[in-house]
């Protein structure tokens, strides 16, 4: 976004304040979130699309918004593990449960 | 073929999304019901372009943080949650969740579904605007959340009885409030009102729709399950 040398000052955003070393803080929560996939089974989507998307999230906004992000997704990794829904359906819908208009046939 | 008939009318809302927004969404929808093949139903996109996605009642809480964590999500933004009565149904009510992610300009709704007893769980712990609108289904529809802090009436009126958005509820209502001037003030009385004259017949004698008679209200996106759950 900036210079290289250039001080940055503010990210423009309320109550998001400019981190000062962002580097370290995020190379440090995407190891946390790596760890954290590496303990779903591989064929589980979650996981799988999950480290093409590191690649891509530079493209997500400022760094504070991206470690807000990674903190966000570490969270959920954590409680994904719990939930493990990679399994199949819990429960089917009734027959006529999603039909709209409900009225016809 | 419906929808180039559809943006000649002036008075029809034309499509949004171009062809490839449009495969954009329907990627987003099946990707998530990918990552959440345990409590993703069905995966629907509207007329106008809108995804919806069905979901088991024991899987609000996940899919809710899915959509607010998830790097490709980031729905953050709740912006309204309602209901549907519709009493043919074993599960009489659906429970639509709305919402917004600004990071992508794109907006997606959750549906689930319940009966008067069957409690769904609060969603105040991850939004905390569920709060007020989960007061207002509970005011309106009689749908209980479970871990709610604080479920109480919201709309109408202190001891109102009755969820007044129920097909069920009678438009009258049950009472009646009027000045007494025997007794000098406000009473509050059960409504006296004929109610043999309240069958009404609204079908009408003509097609009200007949341009939209093969129209379907949503269309839905094929999800191929994971490779370990094929039978």
């Amino acid at each position: 976004m900036s210079g290289r040398n250039i001080i940055k000052k503010t990210t423009g955003l309320t109550g998001l304040i400019v981190c000062s070393n962002p580097k370290y803080m995020l190379t440090r929560l995407y190891a946390k979130l790596v760890r954290l996939l590496q303990q779903m089974p591989l064929e589980s989507q979650y996981s799988d699309n999950d480290v093409q998307e590191i690649e891509d999230v530079i493209q997500c906004g400022q760094v504070e918004e991206l470690i807000i992000q990674a903190e966000n997704e570490i969270s959920l990794a954590r409680n994904v593990l719990i939930w493990k829904p990679w399994e199949p359906l819990l429960t089917q819908p009734e027959p006529n449960q999603w039909k709209w208009p409900p009225n016809k046939n | 073929m419906v929808a180039v008939k559809l943006s000649v009318a002036a008075t029809i809302r034309k499509p949004v999304l171009d062809g490839e927004g449009r495969s954009r969404l329907d990627d987003f929808g099946r990707y998530v019901a990918q990552c959440l093949p345990k409590y993703v139903q069905q995966v629907q996109v509207t007329t106008p372009e809108e995804l919806h996605l069905m979901i088991a009642p024991e899987g609000v809480l996940p899919v809710m943080t899915f959509m607010k964590n998830h790097h490709n999500a980031q729905f953050a933004s709740l912006s309204a949650i309602t209901a549907v009565d519709v009493p043919s149904r074993r599960y009489r009510f659906e429970i639509i969740y709305m919402l917004l992610s600004l990071r992508f300009n794109t907006r997606v709704c959750v549906k689930t579904y319940t009966d008067e007893l069957t409690p769904v769980d609060s969603v105040c712990g991850i939004y905390k605007a569920a709060n007020w609108y989960e007061r207002e289904v509970w005011d309106l529809y009689g749908v209980y959340f479970a871990h709610h802090p604080d479920l109480r009436r919201i709309l109408t009126d202190y001891g109102f009885q009755g969820h007044p958005l129920r097909k069920d509820f009678p438009l009258t209502g049950y009472v009646e409030v009027r000045y007494d001037d025997e007794r000098k003030r406000v009473v509050c009385e059960p409504l006296e009102l004929a109610q043999e004259s309240r069958s009404f017949d609204l079908s009408a004698p003509w097609e009200q729709f007949p341009n939209f008679r093969d129209t379907k209200a949503a269309q839905e996106i094929c999800v191929k399950k994971p490779k370990s759950q094929e039978k």
